[in-house]
């Protein structure tokens, strides 16, 4: 296992720099932080974040994108998080299915959807989940016949985020049968168009009670050939590797940033007690370390490694941290939380308690990760 | 790494292989001290890695003395390198003091120490009581700073004219109570304090150093447990096997590199002294780790790791005592949230978000 300790250039730095600016400039003074990638679906800001080369960063140019490093990528997300700025909108298209296009995808597929990914224009939801396959996704029954042109596919997606707001989403489905037990191989992965005839697609109320969850059904819905993504057979190693992507990127550990930021701000101050102390210098001891081995694995994706084992442990220690720290504020500042109180802090707070347990479980739970590294580590 | 740094490191392991085994760190317990270890560490030029090679020292930076201690944690060596280089020689190389051949402590000033200096220039005298001074009785000399009238001096004690009580540490590291009562101090061991040089900068030193010697303590940690996992078997297979027991490893992997990536970097940016923040941070995240992994080592080895002999115990002793040396986890995040309420919730990102600034 290596975690490089690394710095960043002066070109990195001016990057931040001009990101912080742009943040400075487009949030408005009232702007409400959202949590992570569960920051506001707003269009508008991820196309203007697009004009400035900072959605689509990891897609190359003459598909739309900007080639720019993973260590780039970081930057612009981790300042994006710490704003909570509102990123709902683009942020899976642009950390997932734009690599997954980019990597499996046709020409004509890469030309169709990843300029408009870039360009802030085009959004995907993931349709892994189904209501009897969670972390064991190779055993979903969403299942695609073969027609003449393409494809009709039939089942149920459900945890299906934004899909009531997005454009598409992948959907992982059995393309034939189980063979000699070898659940793995027979799985494809289609571009489903979510505006297509035969798809439903129906809210979950969440926790808080909002909207963010959905139940997709799929009745007959013809997916032309064209909209294959990879190859038919491969959805397996496809959706595995797409994981690795999304495992320890900064937000597996700054969802709940926003939160110990308000807590400095309205409540100690200068006049800190000794116990407040503590507990903000050890959260942000614990910050500047997570943050740098989450940085070595982008650094590590630049030079060409295959991190999976880092990526698998950042992601775990990082999700957990992200709930520890409302815990641990919540223990600190020793009052009711009211989410309707007119203070941001406990607006934050109170979002963070009803939304937390979702850190540990979405992308993969802690207790998957923590079989994927613990085979890495034996071997 | 740099590629010196790789090989001072690479030397050291070696000879730490040959001189500080899981058996001679026993057999050193019972006197505090492995003479031959620390006679083969002098003539390898290990104890003033750091130290200006102009001062008499070995050269290198922060970094270079860091890595080697965080080899030195590796195999639990009972030796005072930490006290040698990156503060005692540190403190009289920049004083202009003459560094001793024999081991150098150092007292950081504890709450219950006392230091007075009085007299001048051919009539020095020492009244002092230092308290826990790593390997005090075994040292040479102690490195201490003392203010007379409004003058601050770096005094390089001479143990020869001290009385030491022993104490040690949950490792049995030697942990001594020094005092002096009136001594006579030559001139050749007093000198101003530089700009710099003050009890802040010592415990930073300290601090820093107890983080290399647990990061590297700490990956050791984890390379026995998983070995262990592996080998031990009970309901027919490896108990690696256990989902319970993965949770173990992946716990103490996460927390070795979480430590090791908090005081390399810390020593890394020293330039080429080290900052209040990322000591304070590299402490904290060292000291947590130290705990967390140490119980979850300690459970995934069941009754074996209860033992004196088996390497685990040398190792998580330490631990339990370097978490605690030159301040706690507790300590250095309460100083370090304090600056950071004082400088405000805005600054709070660009701190967190400033990691490694040179390489
Ligand atoms: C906020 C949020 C957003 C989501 N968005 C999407 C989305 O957009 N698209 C999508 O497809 N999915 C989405 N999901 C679903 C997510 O991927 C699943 O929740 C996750 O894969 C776990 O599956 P499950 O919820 O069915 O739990 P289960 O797999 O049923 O697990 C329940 C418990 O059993 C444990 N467990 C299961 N198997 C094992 C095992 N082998 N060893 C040890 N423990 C085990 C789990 O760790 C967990 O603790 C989202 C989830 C959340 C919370």
């Amino acid at each position: 296992m290596q975690f490089g300790p690394t710095t960043l250039s002066p070109a990195e730095e001016s990057l931040r720099r001009e990101v912080r600016e742009f943040l400075a400039a487009e949030l408005p003074p009232d702007h409400r932080p959202g949590l992570g990638m569960a920051a506001r679906h707003d269009p508008d800001f991820s196309r203007k974040l697009a004009a400035r080369g900072w959605v689509g960063m990891a897609i190359p140019p003459e598909y739309g994108g900007r080639g720019r490093t993973a260590v780039d990528r970081f930057i612009v997300t981790e300042e994006l998080l710490a704003a909570g700025a509102p990123i709902g909108a683009h942020f899976v298209a642009d950390r997932q299915t734009g690599p997954a296009l980019l990597h499996y995808g046709t020409e004509q597929q890469r030309r169709t959807f990843l300029p408009a990914i870039s360009a802030g224009d085009c959004y995907f939801s993931l349709g892994m989940s189904e209501p009897d396959s969670g972390s064991d996704l190779a055993s979903v029954r969403t299942r695609a016949s073969r027609v003449e042109g393409g494809w009709t596919v039939t089942g149920t997606k459900v945890w299906t985020s934004l899909a009531h707001l997005n454009h598409f989403f992948a959907v992982l489905c059995r393309t034939s049968p189980v063979e000699d037990g070898n659940r793995h191989a027979g799985l494809s992965q289609l571009i489903v168009d979510l505006h297509a005839p035969g798809v439903t697609v129906s809210p979950i109320p969440y926790l808080d009670g909002s909207h963010h969850f959905n139940e997709v059904a799929l009745e007959d819905v013809f997916v032309p050939d064209e909209r294959v993504l990879g190859e038919i057979g491969s959805g397996w190693r496809q959706v595995t590797s797409e994981l690795a992507y999304e495992r320890s990127g900064p937000d597996r550990w700054l969802s709940t940033f926003t939160v110990l930021r308000e807590f400095l701000r309205e409540g100690p101050g200068k006049a800190v007690s000794d116990e407040e102390a503590t507990v903000v210098g050890r959260l942000a001891a614990r910050y500047w370390a997570i943050r740098q081995l989450s940085l070595a694995v982008a650094r590590a994706l630049d030079a060409g490694a295959a991190p999976a084992v880092e990526a698998a442990l950042v992601k775990e220690v990082g999700t957990r941290f992200e709930q520890e720290v409302v815990e641990v504020l919540r223990t600190c500042a020793e009052t009711e939380v009211d989410a309707d109180s007119g203070s941001l802090f406990h607006a934050l707070l109170a979002e963070a308690v009803l939304t937390g347990p979702s850190f540990t479980l979405r992308g993969g739970t802690t207790e998957i990760l923590r079989s994927v590294a613990a085979k890495g580590l034996s071997t | 790494m740099s590629d010196e740094r790789t090989l001072l490191t690479e030397v050291a392991a070696g000879l730490f292989r040959d001189l500080c085994t899981p058996e001679d760190v026993v057999a050193a317990e019972a006197t505090g001290w492995s003479e031959p270890l620390w006679r083969a560490l002098t003539e390898a030029h290990f104890p003033y890695v750091s130290v200006p090679e102009t001062a008499g020292g070995s050269g290198g930076d922060v970094a270079d003395a860091c890595a080697l201690l965080s080899v030195a944690g590796r195999y639990a060596a009972p030796v005072p390198l930490a006290e040698a280089g990156l503060l005692g020689g540190w403190a009289l190389a920049a004083a202009g003091l003459p560094l001793p051949a024999g081991p150098v402590s150092v007292g950081v000033g504890r709450p219950r120490d006392v230091v007075e200096l009085t007299g001048s220039p051919g009539s020095w005298r020492l009244t002092a009581r230092l308290h826990r001074v790593p390997w005090g009785r075994r040292s040479t000399r102690v490195v201490v700073l003392a203010a007379v009238g409004g003058e601050r001096y770096v005094v390089s004690a001479p143990t020869s004219s001290a009385q030491a009580t022993p104490g040690r540490n949950l490792a049995a590291e030697p942990r001594d109570t020094l005092s002096w009562n009136g001594a006579a101090v030559s001139d050749d061991s007093v000198a101003p304090a530089p700009p710099g040089v003050d009890a802040d900068q010592l415990r930073l030193r300290g601090a820093l150093g107890r983080a290399a010697l647990i990061s590297g303590a700490l990956a050791r940690v984890a390379e026995l447990t998983v070995r262990y996992t592996d080998e031990r078997h009970q309901f027919g297979r490896p108990i690696s096997r256990f989902q319970a027991v993965q949770a173990h490893l992946v716990h103490i992997a996460e927390e070795a590199q979480l430590a090791g990536m908090a005081s390399t970097v810390a020593a890394l940016n020293a330039a080429p002294d080290p900052s209040f923040f990322d000591v304070a941070a590299a402490k904290t995240v060292a000291g947590e780790a130290a705990t967390g992994a140490a119980a979850a080592a300690h459970q995934a080895h069941g009754a074996i790791g209860m033992t004196k002999e088996y390497e685990l115990g040398q190792l998580s002793r330490r631990l339990w005592s370097w978490r605690d040396e030159f301040g706690s986890e507790r300590y250095w995040s309460r100083e370090l949230g304090r600056r950071l309420a004082e400088a405000g919730a805005d600054e709070l990102w660009p701190r967190i978000s400033t990691g490694l600034v040179s390489a």
